[in-house]
């Protein structure tokens, strides 16, 4: 009892940080700004310059945050539709799993990134 | 929940569970009928466009991964070219009005229920009895929300479906 | 807002109306929709419908009521898809000449033992189970209080409209989330924990913030806001549940400490009583007031001279009986 509101606020935090790192991403793709097409924005060379520069850790972070906001609202939601204390156990459990794959492949994209030899 | 399965009276009563339901209230925003309440379909929109999100989210993540998985990006331009058609492209599009809308959305709940402003203040009800949650800025911050989430969509659109940029 | 037309009074309902109620037997276990037509007239409200219906034409049907004007909060229905108390819903109010239908159904999210009578052991349980009442370091005084505790307007004022709840549950009926989950708290209950939270004249706030913060207390609220659309008392739930949140954030991370009332007691030892200061002497020195009181009043009614009596009390006034007699004679 009374431990509820940990991963409340962390919910709030994420949200916070979402709003600021998540306007960023869109940006990228904002030809406006990029001076780029929609299109072109997705080329390996402008993939690979984002990743593996300092925005890198920028959308490391967008992955982990809009992954726990994500996937916490969804446990939430979980114990709304189908409660009881089992069940909330498998929820918890589900959210904590789920989070690190998504969270470990997120981070691996970015270590593991290979450089394009494509020309542009 | 095992005294409600139950029933009333002590377990003594058959009594009838009129729960609307899960599905009911998350997805129907005219559930009560209420006039003037666009905070319920507030709800309902941000509850649907959050399960939208998070759902791109994990596919996002998914493709994202592959040039790393695969180790080169013969792969990752053969799925780009694959993902360039108008089937996509709506898919595309529904997301970005999903983001928009849980977003600025998401800025008014921010500031409702962890900042606790613009909730109104407490006060003597007086005729016409409007209640301070219908009567405070989250109210207007709510209309704006709508306004600006449907510009940015169609902003989003005309990139998306290659009119502008 | 279930009061949203103050003028559904003076408005003539139609020349008949159809009510269709949602029954429910628990021997069979069996829902149906049963109509009934009734004739109603001007300043009908749908409680008096019901109550007209089951004098008249049909006495099977079960609802629960008792003081007629808004104040118990028995008779909370689902009338036409709203929660509304139906004892101030004027039939004029819900019915039109065009549309002249009104549908009943039992509160939603409650258990319904008959017809439209829902069962509010759950509720109740979970309105007691946020303590609501103030708690006080010093239990014996809060038992026995032999002190008074100072609250200023402003701070009544701040929880005046929540403490004004009647606990008749349309707030719980109208919430999408007690909609899916029976164990969540409701906006009744988080409103009463908000009440007394805020309530400088409750010393232990912690112990009320602990019950809510729990996966099915305050955090499954998500400001939809219906709680406050259909109260009949404008408690405004939704607010008081935003507040609650707020706070027990602040508390979480160390930024809140509850301003609490100071006690305002009576003095142990009585001090000797200011003297009076000295009589106001008369406006003209030059007249005697006191023989002027003394003076007879005569004033004339119809031609008939009318003598009032004095208006300083004499030694006979205080007399009784014969004694009065004897002193009205010796004084005359």
């Amino acid at each position: 009892m009374g431990n509820a509101s940990r991963l409340a606020i962390w919910q709030y935090i994420t949200a916070i940080i979402l709003i600021a790192v998540l306007t960023g991403h869109l940006i990228e793709r904002f030809p406006p700004v990029t001076h780029q097409s929609y299109e072109q924005s997705l080329s390996p060379s402008t993939f690979y310059s984002r990743l593996k520069g300092a925005w890198g850790i920028g959308l490391l972070l967008l992955a982990y945050v809009a992954l726990f906001h994500g996937l916490n609202g969804i446990r939430g939601m979980l114990y709304e539709w189908l409660p009881g204390r089992r069940r909330e156990k498998v929820w918890d459990a589900l959210f904590w799993i789920l989070f690190i794959i998504f969270a470990s492949i997120a981070t691996y994209t970015v270590i593991a990134l290979p450089a394009p030899t494509l020309p542009k | 929940m095992s005294k409600e399965e139950k029933g009333g009276l002590n377990g003594v009563v058959k009594t009838f569970r009129n729960l609307p339901g899960f599905w009911r209230a998350s997805l129907n925003p005219w559930l009560i009928r209420v006039r003037n309440h666009p905070e319920r379909l507030a709800f309902v929109l941000h509850r649907v466009t959050g399960a939208i999100i998070l759902f791109y989210l994990l596919l996002h993540i998914l493709v994202t991964d592959v040039p790393a998985y695969h180790h080169s990006w013969s792969s990752w331009q053969s799925l780009m070219a694959s993902f360039n058609n108008p089937a996509n492209h709506i898919g595309e599009f529904i997301v970005a009005g999903c983001v928009f809308y849980h977003g600025l959305n998401g800025i008014r709940l921010l500031l409702t229920e962890f900042f606790g402003v613009c909730i109104g203040k407490p006060e003597r009800p007086k005729p016409p009895y409007i209640p301070p949650t219908a009567k405070s800025c989250q109210r207007k911050l709510l209309y704006a929300v709508f306004i600006l989430a449907a510009i940015f969509w169609v902003l989003s659109g005309l990139i998306i479906f290659g009119v502008w940029g | 807002m279930a009061l949203s037309d103050l003028k559904a009074a003076t408005k003539v309902p139609p020349k008949e109306v159809t009510i269709r109620i949602r029954r429910y037997s628990p021997t069979t276990g069996k829902t149906w929709w049963q109509e009934y037509k009734i004739k109603p007239h001007r300043g009908m409200t749908v409680l008096d419908a019901l109550l007209e219906i089951k004098a008249k034409i049909d006495h099977t049907i079960v609802m629960r009521y008792s003081c007629r004007m808004g104040v118990c909060g028995s008779c909370g229905m689902i009338i036409n898809g709203m929660p509304r108390l139906a004892c101030q819903t004027q039939i004029a109010e819900v019915a039109t000449e065009n549309n002249p239908v009104i549908t009943l159904e039992p509160l939603y999210n409650f258990p319904v033992l008959r017809d439209l009578l829902t069962d509010f052991t759950n509720f109740f349980e979970k309105h007691r189970s946020v303590k609501p009442y103030l708690l006080r370091n010093d239990e014996a005084e809060r038992e026995e209080p032999y002190d008074q505790y100072i609250m200023s307007p402003e701070e009544y004022l701040d929880i005046y409209e929540y403490s004004l709840c009647i606990s008749c549950g349309l707030c719980y009926a109208a919430c999408p989330v007690a909609a899916a989950d029976p164990e969540y708290l409701g906006p009744q209950a988080l409103a009463y924990a908000a009440r007394y939270v805020l309530d400088v004249r409750d010393e232990k706030p912690e112990i009320r913030l602990k019950i809510v913060d729990t996966e099915h207390g305050c955090h499954r609220c998500h400001y939809a806001g219906s709680c406050s659309m259909v109260c009949p008392k404008i408690v405004d739930p939704a607010q008081a549940i935003q507040r609650l949140r707020h706070i027990l954030y602040k508390w979480k991370l160390g930024m809140w400490r509850k301003k609490t009332a100071r006690t305002a007691s009576a003095p142990k030892v009585w001090k000797p009583r200011k003297p009076l200061p000295p009589e106001v002497k008369p406006v003209r020195p030059d007249i005697d007031y006191e023989a002027i009181e003394k003076e007879p009043v005569t004033i004339e009614v119809d031609g008939i001279k009318i003598t009032l009596r004095h208006l300083i009390p004499t030694k006979a006034d205080k007399m009784f009986g014969e004694e009065r007699k004897r002193a009205e004679a010796q004084s005359s």
